[in-house]
C-alpha cells in the first residue's frame, strides 16, 4: 500500500523541484495535492479498504501529503530568492533625465504682484480694482490735475474721446474706492495702465500698484515706515532707501523713494545714470483737494497714497534689462520664472 | 533745466562743494539728473599780453607776435588777421598743449619763423563760435594766468528736473533761493535799477492795449532808444553756451539771459517795424496766418493769443516771436516785452501748433506777475549796457488787478501730525522764512503765513507742511507703521488665480500681450465693436482688443522665428467692447490658452499636439473650478471646419470656443498645427467651497463592452444612454478606445470600447446582478443607438 505513496512521493520531489517559477510551482502542487490530486486520490481510496488497515494508512498519507506540503513551500522559497536576488541584480542609469511633468509658470509680473499683494495683505490691505478705460474726471480731475495743466503733460495719455482716457496710472482706483465707502480706507490696486510711450524702457502699457491709505491721523512718516517694510521684504533687509520730495497734483507732500542701486552698490553706474540710486515709486499725503473731490472731510481724515511699477520691479529684482522682453511671450523667457 | 553753478554761486553766497549743492537740491525736490563740469578742456591755455607784432617776412597773411606769459617772453606766428597792438591781452596755448580737439601744439618753424605755441581762437579752444580770429581778452585779466580761472570758465552745469508746480524753478535765482533756505545763505538780487531816466518817456513812442486781460493778466512794455545790436561780450556768449542756448546778438541774448536768471521769458520788438507803435494784446481771428521767427508759417485759430500792431500780428504771445517785427542789426529802438499769460491758454496753443519754446514751456506752468515787473527792468538796464543805449522813462504798465498777498493760516500742531516728526514751531516757522515766506503769530501754535508772489505752488496748509520737510529732508523723518486696521475683504481674484494655476500646472506659461489691436487684427468671433483710441502710438495699435487669441499667435510667431516650436502659452486679461449706451466700455477678463507642437514625453518628443491636448486643458479648468461644460457645434472662420467646438455652460449660454487653428491660419502662422481656446471667464459661475461626497462601502464590479455604431455618432449621445439614470446600479462610464482604421470596422462605421462601473450604497453585489444589468443597459443602449455589439 504503502509503496505507492513513496512512488507518489518521489515523483512531487522531482516534480516540484523541476516547477522553475511561481506558476509551474502551484501547478505541480495542484498534481499531488489540488482536488484531482494523486495523494488526494489515495485519501479517497481510504473507503475503499478494510478498516483496520484504513488508521494506518491515512496516518501514511496524510504524512505524504505534510511532505509534499513542506517541499512546496521550500521550492516556494527557493524560487522567490532566486527572483528577488534576480531582481536585485537589475539598475538604471540614475544619471538618465527623469521623466517630468513639465510646470508652467506664472508670469514674471503676475509672481512679482502676488509677492506685493501677499505683504501688503499682511498689513491689512485688500486689492481693489478699477476700469482700465476710464473717464477724464477719476484720472485726472479728481486728482487735482486741472484741464489744460502742465501736470498732464508728466503723463501721456491715449485718448478713447475727450472725456475718455486710457487709464495712464492706477489712482483711479482711489477716487472709485473713495466715492463708494466711507473711511478707513486700506487698499491696494495692482492693474493695466497704458502712457504713450516706447523704448527700451517704457512700454506703452505696462503695470502699476497702487497703494492708500486714509483713516483718522494718519503722518508722513507712516507712509515711509510702510514703504521701508515693503522694499525690504522685497528686496531685502539691506537694501538702502531714500526718500525725495517730489510733485504729484494728488499728494502733498509728494515724495519719490529710490533705492540704492542693486547693480553698483550706490557707486554709480550707467543703470542709475551715475545717481547711485534707483527710483522704484512716487507716494505722498492725499492732497486735501482729492479728498474734497470724493466727499471726504480733510479736516477730519488723513491719507497716504504710493504707486510703483510692476515691470520695474520685476526687472531690478531680477535683473531683466529689456522691458520688451515681458511682452512678448518667448517661451525661452518665459520658462526662467 | 540746465543750471550754472558758478551763477548760482553769484546769486548766493553757498560755500558747500559742487557735489553737496547737488546733493541738496536733489533731496529737496529738485533732482540732479546729470552733473557735467566744462572748461576743463582748455586747462594748458594762459592769458599772454601781445609785447610786439610785425608782418610776416616770407607770408602777407601771417604775423609774427612777441608775447609775455608771465614766465618769459616768446615769440608765435599767428594768422589771424586781429592781433591786437602791443598791451592787448590773447589766449596762448604753449608747446604742449592739448586743444580741445586733440590736437597738440608744437613748437614748429612757420614759412622760415620759429613759433613757440599758437594763439588760439574761441571755436579752437571750444569756448565759442567765433572762428574768424583770435580770442581777444579784457585788459584786466592778469598776464601768465591759465586761461580757464581768469575768464571763469570752468564751471559745473547741473540739469535738473523742476517739477511743473514751480515755475520759479526754471531760473538760477529760484534756484538760488532754494540755495538760501538749504544752506542758510543770504541772497544777492541782480542789479535792476535803471536809475535816473532822462528824455522823452515811453509813453510818447508806445502804447499797449490789452483786450483780453484774462489771457494776459500783466503787460510790461519798456522803451529802449539808440541801441547798436551787435555780438555780445564774451561772458554773456559763454554763459549761454554753457547752458546750452545759443549767441545771437546782444538785445536777444540779453532777453535769453534775463529767462534764464530769472524765469521770466521776454521779447524784444523793433518798434520801428511795430506799425503806429501800438502793441495790442488780442486773440487771433480765425485763420490768421503768422509767420513766427522759427521760420513757418502758422495758421491761427481764435483761441490764440497775439501780439499785434496796429494793422497785423507781431508775435504769437508767450511761445514765439514773429519774423516781421524782430529785431535785426538795423534797430534801433527797442520795445521790450515782460507780460504774464494764461497758462493755460499758452499750453493749448503750443500743444496745438505742436510749437514748444524755453519761453511757452515756462509760461505753461504759471507766471509770477510780481516777478514781471523785476524782469523788466533788469533787462531793461542790460540791454542798455550792452547796447549802449538809453532806456525812455516811465514803463507802460497794463496790470488788470493787483492780487493781494497769499495768506495762509498755518498750525504746527496740525503739521506735526501731517508729518508724524516731532520739530518745534519755532523751527517750523525759521524754516518758512528762510524761503522768504513772512510768518506771523496767530493765537496758541497758528500763524500766518503770507507767501511770495514767485511761490505761486503753494496755497494750503498742507503745502507748506511740504515746505517744511523739503527743507528740513525726509532724511529726518521718523519710519513708523500706522496704527488701526481696516476689516479686509478676500483679496484678489480668486477665480483668475484659480485658472491661472492650474494651466501652469498643465504646463502651460503665461504671458502678457500688449492690450492692442489694429485695423489688420483677426477679428473676434461675433466681431464686437472695438473701442478706438484717438491717438494711437503706431497703426498696428490703433484700438484695443476684443480678444486675446491674436496676442497669442503674435507670441506663437516670434517663438517660430526664434526656433522654438514647442509652445504651450496662456493669457489672462481684459478685452475691451465698445457700448455705444455707456460712456466706458465693458472689460470683460478672459482667459485663453494656445498648443502648438509635439506633446511632451520622455527622452524623446511625443507625437503633435491634438484637439484633446486643448480640450483637456478646459475640462481640468472646469473640473477644478467645479463646474459642466458643454462642447457643441460651431462655424468660426478661423478653426479647422471639422475640430471645432463652441463651449458653453449650460444650453444655450456659450462663453467660448476652441479647436484646432484653420491649416490655412496655420501655413501662414509658419506653423505645422495650433490648438486653441478662448472663454469669457465672468460668465464663469463663481468658486464654490467644495462639499465632501460619502466614499463608497461596498466594491465596485467593471463591466467591458465593445461595439460598432455608425462612425458620425457622438460619444456624447452614447454616454447619455448609458447614464440616463435608467439603470441605477449605473456608477460610471469610462471610454477607452474610438476607433476607425479601415479592416478594423465595418464601412461607415466606428469602434467603441469602454467599461462600465456598477455599484451599489448599501451591498456588495453579485455576479448575476450585474449581468442582468448590464444586459438591460446594452439593450437599453441598442433600442436607442443602432449598435452591433462585438
Amino acid at each position: 500500500m504503502t509503496e505507492g505513496l513513496q512512488e507518489i512521493l518521489e515523483l512531487a520531489s522531482g516534480a516540484l523541484q523541476a516547477a522553475a517559477d511561481e506558476e509551474s510551482l502551484r501547478q505541480a502542487e495542484a498534481r499531488f495535492l489540488g482536488k484531482k490530486g494523486l495523494l488526494t486520490a489515495q485519501l479517497k481510496r481510504l473507503a475503499t479498504l478494510p478498516a483496520a488497515e484504513r488508521p494506518a494508512f491515512g496516518e501514511a498519507v496524510n504524512r505524504a501529503k505534510r511532505a509534499v506540503e513542506e517541499a512546496a513551500a521550500r521550492r516556494r522559497t527557493e524560487l522567490a530568492g532566486a527572483k528577488l536576488d534576480l531582481e536585485l541584480g537589475r539598475s538604471v542609469d540614475v544619471t538618465l533625465p527623469g521623466r517630468r511633468r513639465p510646470q508652467g509658470r506664472p508670469h514674471l509680473l503676475t509672481r512679482t504682484r502676488r509677492d506685493a499683494e501677499r505683504i501688503f495683505a499682511e498689513l491689512g490691505y485688500e486689492v481693489a480694482e478699477g476700469p482700465q478705460v476710464e473717464t477724464d474726471f477719476h484720472n485726472f480731475e479728481a486728482l487735482n490735475f486741472p484741464r489744460d495743466h502742465a501736470a498732464r503733460d508728466m503723463q501721456d495719455t491715449f485718448y478713447i474721446s475727450d472725456g475718455v482716457v486710457l487709464r495712464t496710472h492706477t489712482s483711479p482706483v482711489q477716487v472709485r474706492t473713495m466715492m463708494s465707502r466711507p473711511p478707513p480706507v486700506r487698499i491696494i490696486a495692482p492693474g493695466v495702465v497704458y502712457r504713450r510711450d516706447d523704448d527700451p524702457t517704457h512700454s506703452p502699457m505696462f503695470h502699476q500698484i497702487e497703494g492708500l491709505l486714509v483713516d483718522r491721523r494718519v503722518s508722513l512718516a507712516d507712509l515711509k515706515g510702510t514703504l521701508l517694510h515693503f522694499l525690504h521684504r522685497f528686496f531685502g533687509a539691506d537694501v538702502g532707501v531714500r526718500l525725495r520730495p517730489s510733485f504729484f497734483p494728488f499728494t502733498e507732500p509728494s515724495a519719490e523713494v529710490d533705492i540704492r542701486c542693486i547693480f553698483c552698490r550706490g557707486l554709480g553706474c550707467r543703470v542709475c545714470k551715475q545717481s547711485g540710486y534707483l527710483e522704484i515709486a512716487g507716494c505722498g499725503m492725499v492732497h486735501p483737494a482729492v479728498f474734497e473731490a470724493v466727499g471726504y472731510d480733510p479736516e477730519q481724515v488723513t491719507g497716504f497714497a504710493f504707486g510703483m511699477g510692476v515691470e520695474r520691479l520685476a526687472m531690478l529684482r531680477h535683473g531683466v534689462d529689456d522691458i520688451r522682453l515681458l511682452f512678448e511671450g518667448d517661451m525661452r523667457f518665459l520658462e526662467q520664472f | 533745466m540746465l543750471v550754472s553753478l558758478n551763477w548760482l554761486r553769484e546769486l548766493v553766497a553757498v560755500q558747500a562743494a559742487d557735489d553737496e549743492v547737488a546733493r541738496r537740491l536733489t533731496m529737496a525736490g529738485f533732482e540732479v539728473e546729470s552733473v557735467q563740469r566744462i572748461g576743463e578742456g582748455v586747462m594748458g591755455a594762459r592769458v599772454a599780453e601781445v609785447k610786439a607784432r610785425a608782418p610776416h617776412p616770407q607770408a602777407d597773411k601771417l604775423t609774427v607776435v612777441e608775447v609775455a606769459d608771465g614766465h618769459g617772453v616768446r615769440r608765435v606766428v599767428c594768422g589771424a588777421p586781429n592781433v591786437p597792438a602791443p598791451g592787448g591781452k590773447v589766449a596762448l596755448a604753449p608747446p604742449g598743449t592739448i586743444l580741445p580737439g586733440g590736437l597738440e601744439v608744437r613748437a614748429r618753424a612757420v614759412r622760415g619763423v620759429e613759433s613757440e605755441g599758437m594763439l588760439c581762437s574761441e571755436a579752437e579752444l571750444q569756448v565759442g563760435e567765433d572762428a574768424a580770429g583770435i580770442l581777444l581778452l579784457p585788459d584786466e585779466v592778469p598776464t601768465g594766468a591759465a586761461l580757464a580761472d581768469a575768464m571763469r570758465l570752468r564751471d559745473t552745469i547741473l540739469d535738473l528736473a523742476v517739477a511743473p508746480n514751480r515755475p520759479d524753478g526754471l531760473g538760477h535765482l529760484g534756484i538760488a533761493r532754494e540755495l538760501s533756505a538749504l544752506f542758510v545763505a543770504p541772497l544777492a538780487l541782480p542789479d535792476a535799477d535803471l536809475g535816473a531816466l532822462h528824455g522823452p518817456p515811453a509813453e510818447q513812442s508806445l502804447s499797449v492795449e490789452v483786450r483780453d486781460a484774462e489771457r494776459c493778466p500783466r503787460y510790461i512794455a519798456r522803451l529802449i532808444d539808440g541801441v547798436r545790436v551787435e555780438a555780445s561780450p564774451f561772458w554773456l556768449r559763454y554763459r549761454l553756451r554753457s547752458l546750452s542756448v545759443r549767441p545771437l546778438a546782444n538785445v536777444v541774448d540779453v532777453t535769453n539771459l534775463v529767462m534764464l536768471e530769472t524765469g521770466q521769458p521776454l521779447h524784444a520788438f523793433d518798434v520801428d517795424r511795430v506799425a503806429g507803435g501800438r502793441i495790442v494784446v488780442r486773440r487771433a481771428d480765425a485763420g490768421e496766418i503768422l509767420l513766427t521767427l522759427d521760420g513757418q508759417s502758422r495758421e491761427l485759430c481764435s483761441d490764440d493769443l497775439l501780439i499785434a500792431d496796429a494793422r497785423a500780428a507781431l508775435a504769437l504771445a508767450g511761445i514765439m516771436g514773429g519774423s516781421d517785427s524782430s529785431v535785426g542789426e538795423t534797430t534801433r529802438r527797442i520795445a521790450l516785452e515782460a507780460a504774464a499769460f494764461d497758462a493755460r491758454g499758452i499750453r493749448r496753443t503750443s500743444r496745438r501748433l505742436g510749437l514748444r519754446s524755453e519761453s511757452s514751456i515756462r509760461f505753461e506752468r504759471g507766471c509770477d506777475l510780481d516777478g514781471v515787473e523785476y524782469a523788466s527792468r533788469r533787462a531793461a538796464r542790460l540791454i542798455a549796457e550792452l547796447g549802449h543805449g538809453r532806456v525812455a522813462p516811465g514803463s507802460i504798465d497794463r496790470q488788470a488787478a493787483r492780487r493781494a498777498p497769499r495768506k495762509i493760516r498755518f498750525r504746527a500742531d496740525r503739521c506735526r501730525a501731517l508729518l508724524g516728526m516731532d520739530l518745534p514751531a519755532g523751527e517750523m516757522v525759521a524754516t518758512l522764512e528762510r524761503l522768504g515766506m513772512t510768518v506771523r503769530a496767530a493765537e496758541g501754535e497758528a500763524h500766518e503765513v503770507e507767501v511770495p508772489s514767485f511761490r505761486m505752488d503753494v496755497t494750503r496748509p498742507a503745502d507748506l507742511c511740504e515746505e517744511v520737510v523739503r527743507i528740513q529732508g525726509l532724511d529726518g523723518l521718523p519710519a513708523t507703521l500706522p496704527s488701526g486696521t481696516a476689516a479686509p475683504e478676500p483679496s484678489g481674484d480668486a477665480l483668475c488665480e484659480t485658472v491661472r494655476d492650474t494651466l501652469c500646472a498643465l504646463g502651460l506659461h503665461e504671458t502678457i500681450s500688449l492690450a492692442f489691436s489694429g485695423p489688420t487684427t483677426m477679428r473676434a468671433p461675433g466681431e464686437p465693436p472695438a473701442v478706438q483710441i484717438k491717438n494711437p502710438l503706431r497703426e498696428d495699435m490703433t484700438a484695443m482688443r476684443t480678444w486675446l487669441l491674436p496676442g497669442l499667435l503674435c507670441a506663437l510667431a516670434r517663438n517660430r522665428d526664434r526656433g522654438v516650436t514647442d509652445v504651450a502659452l496662456f493669457e489672462i486679461g481684459r478685452v475691451f467692447f465698445a457700448r455705444p449706451d455707456r460712456e466706458l466700455p465693458d472689460e470683460p477678463m478672459h482667459v485663453a490658452a494656445l498648443l502648438s507642437g509635439k506633446r511632451p514625453e520622455w527622452l524623446a518628443a511625443g507625437p503633435d499636439r491634438d484637439f484633446f491636448d486643448i480640450k483637456g486643458l478646459l475640462e481640468e479648468i472646469a473640473g477644478t473650478l467645479r463646474f459642466e461644460l458643454l462642447f457643441g457645434r460651431s462655424a468660426h472662420s478661423f478653426l479647422h471646419p471639422g475640430i471645432q467646438a463652441e463651449v458653453g455652460i449650460a444650453k444655450g449660454s456659450v462663453i467660448g470656443w476652441t479647436g484646432q487653428l484653420h491649416p490655412a491660419l496655420c501655413h501662414d502662422l509658419g506653423v505645422k498645427t495650433a490648438l486653441a481656446f478662448e472663454i469669457d471667464l465672468g460668465a464663469v459661475p463663481a468658486l464654490a467651497l467644495p462639499r465632501m461626497v460619502a466614499l463608497p462601502r461596498h466594491p465596485a464590479v467593471v463591466r467591458d463592452l465593445s461595439f460598432f455604431v455608425a462612425a458620425p455618432t457622438a460619444w456624447d449621445e452614447i454616454r447619455a444612454a448609458l447614464v440616463s439614470g435608467e439603470e441605477p446600479l449605473v456608477e460610471d462610464v469610462r471610454i477607452h478606445e474610438d476607433y476607425r482604421e479601415p479592416g478594423r470596422v465595418p464601412p461607415g462605421q466606428k469602434g467603441i470600447f469602454l467599461s462600465v462601473r456598477y455599484r451599489a450604497r448599501d451591498r456588495t453585489l453579485t455576479d448575476e446582478e450585474v449581468n442582468a444589468a448590464h444586459e438591460r443597459l446594452v439593450s437599453r443602449l441598442s433600442s436607442r443607438i443602432p449598435v452591433l455589439r462585438r
